[in-house]
């Protein structure tokens, strides 16, 4: 059986390895490669230059500031996804399985939506004439508080807020999901011990909840370190600087047609970065992460 | 709280019945801000996305006039010039085209893989998994240029084919990832029960594993659909032919194009023609979705 079993492994494997090989692992060893490189466009040649992108990287001013925006959405942002995606938890779980359900599905509505829907959507709600927001404001009385929200001091910090809005939905149902594992003895046994919510909270669910968090902020980490598509699209074609993220600044160096000279050796550098990015985020949070962590 | 152990014995359900519900309501009052946020957050989701859809009934004079009546009239002219006039039509059915063939090859070559991975014991199969799941690492921009330079090369730059080859590829890791964990929830004994029936190892796959990972399967299905219907920046990147666009391209394009043209309710009929394939599979299949998500990052 185990033989017969083993003749399978070869033709189920290989066309997954294959295409994975092909066009990602080979690309993203490309792309180091690249990253070393001068090349001003596709069809013209590549000169070896070391490691001088990086070093431009250093003092690129607009690098900098992608650099810092990505990791304010990541942390900042990633702050908020989780502390309201808990909140939210623990609320919803307290209510009816029927309500719980309902609940559940419109808050991780905005993560099936198409992010260049939202944005239209969000542009409108921060439009300052009519928009949304401005017009809740004026209701209810604190009109002075109505202003352009899309203004350069602020954009970002108002796409980082929408960014938080439509990410919070896919982090609850996560934390849902292993509050929903947690043996319900755990919460009768504290409440016994005259443990009230916020010690039940602390010394029940956030323990058992800490290999499913660690996931969570994997996963949170990866894909908000890559942050691409609402941000560059809020703005029409040429989303300003203050909206960049290091994937934003790539795509400009490499494909915008800002400027008529590319720079695919620069772009590909970006892409270095953001992937050593990645991997010290993860080693990080698996460190912070795997302690504390309760088997039950 | 206190004094629970001199009730439990008696029959005075009662008085049970009552500190009961006193405690309960002592426990969630101090929830009760918690629970407005939490109501107003639903009421808020809601309430843009039928705003959308209500707006892009309207005509644009009357969205200006006053952004929240209701449509006098409902405008199916904006739908339709949506679909045909820009063509929004025409990048549904490359979506259609596109999505599905990337849906289909992602799961044909997925499933089997995730299946070698967790039901057969070979020597590296944790190194395999490893190596494969940790593409979900790799920021899929960082392979933009030198893909663009391999489709170039296998002259399928700016072709549907391309797209569907590089949706594919990017989208293994994660789906695998997915399923690995829905075939690890599986029974162990069951490919030994069709072993000693007499089945050869294929056939217990196809006959026996396969339709009970369906579930997984189609979870996962669903998930990518959803993301790729909805992703534009690959697109963006390796499509520059209008007539081959996806729809969520082509929303951009018109997004783009609105500084000038200022048809927004046009552009809301564009947004809701992007969104209701996903809300209505969402509807359909909420259960299904989440709990293939789920099940990666909670282990039962």
């Amino acid at each position: 059986m185990r033989r017969m079993q083993k003749k399978l492994i070869l033709p189920f494997l290989m066309p997954a390895l294959i295409m994975y090989l092909a066009f990602v692992v080979y690309p993203a060893c490309r792309a180091l490669w690249v990253s070393m490189l001068e090349w001003p466009g596709f069809n013209t040649p590549a000169r070896f230059v070391g490691l001088q992108n990086f070093q431009r990287l250093i003092h690129d001013e607009s690098y900098l500031l992608a650099l810092r925006n990505t990791l304010v959405i990541v942390f900042v942002g990633g702050a908020f996804v989780f502390a309201l995606a808990f909140l939210f938890s623990v609320t919803i779980i307290n209510l009816g399985a029927r309500t719980r359900k309902i609940l559940r599905a419109i808050i991780f509505l905005p993560t099936v939506i198409a992010p260049i829907a939202l944005t239209t959507l969000w542009g409108f709600i921060y439009n300052p004439r009519f928009g949304l927001l401005n017009s809740i404001l004026r209701t209810i009385g604190l009109g002075q508080l109505a202003r352009t929200w899309t203004d350069r001091g602020s954009i970002f910090s108002a796409v980082t807020a929408a960014l938080i809005w439509l990410n919070t939905g896919m982090y609850l149902v996560l934390l849902l999901a292993g509050i929903d594992k947690i043996p319900l003895d755990f919460y009768d046994a504290a409440r016994i011990d005259g443990a009230n919510s916020f010690q039940m909270f602390r010394h029940v669910t956030i323990p058992l909840l800490w290999d499913v968090l660690g996931v969570g902020v994997i996963l949170w980490g990866i894909s908000a370190l890559k942050v691409f598509e609402f941000p560059y699209a809020f703005c029409g074609i040429w989303a300003p600087r203050e909206l960049w993220t290091l994937a934003i600044y790539l795509v400009v160096m490499g494909f915008g047609k800002r400027e008529p000279i590319f720079q695919l050796g620069y772009a590909a550098a970006i892409g270095v970065t953001m992937l050593l990015l990645v991997i010290v985020f993860v080693l990080v949070a698996r460190r912070v992460l795997r302690r504390e962590a309760v088997e039950y | 709280m206190n004094g629970q152990g001199d009730i439990e014995g008696g029959g005075r359900s009662d008085y049970r019945r009552r500190i009961v519900l006193r405690d309960r309501i002592r426990r969630l009052v101090p929830w009760i801000p918690a629970y407005a946020f939490l109501g107003l957050w639903c009421a808020f989701g809601l309430f843009v996305i039928l705003w959308q859809i209500l707006a892009s009934f309207k005509t644009n004079r009357e969205l200006f006039l006053n952004v929240w009546a209701l449509p006098s009239h409902l405008q199916f002219q904006n739908y339709v010039k949506a679909w045909s006039v820009v063509k929004m039509g025409n990048y549904f059915m490359n979506s259609i085209v596109v999505v599905g063939a990337s849906v289909l090859l992602i799961l044909t070559i997925s499933t089997p893989a995730a299946y070698a991975l967790t039901r057969i014991p070979f020597r590296g199969v944790e190194f395999v998994t490893n190596f494969v799941i940790g593409g979900m690492g790799i920021p899929v921009q960082m392979l933009f240029i030198p893909l663009f330079g391999m489709l170039s090369r296998l002259h399928l730059a700016d072709t549907r084919t391309g797209l569907i080859l590089v949706y594919t590829s990017v989208s293994l890791p994660f789906t695998i990832f997915l399923l690995t964990a829905f075939f690890r929830s599986l029974p162990s004994e069951l490919e030994e029960a069709a072993a000693i029936d007499g089945a050869s190892p294929l056939v217990a796959f196809v006959r026996i594993m396969l339709p009970l990972a369906s579930p997984g399967v189609i979870g996962a299905a669903i998930f990518n659909f959803i993301i790729l219907w909805n992703e534009y920046m690959l697109a963006l990147i390796f499509i520059s032919d209008d007539s081959k666009r996806t729809i969520s391209l082509g929303l951009y394009a018109l997004s783009n194009s609105m500084q000038y043209t200022g048809d927004w309710v046009g552009l809301f009929a564009g947004v809701v023609i992007v969104m209701v394939p996903t809300i209505l599979i969402f509807i359909l299949l909420s259960e299904r979705l989440i709990s293939s998500i789920t099940l990666g990052a909670v282990k039962g």
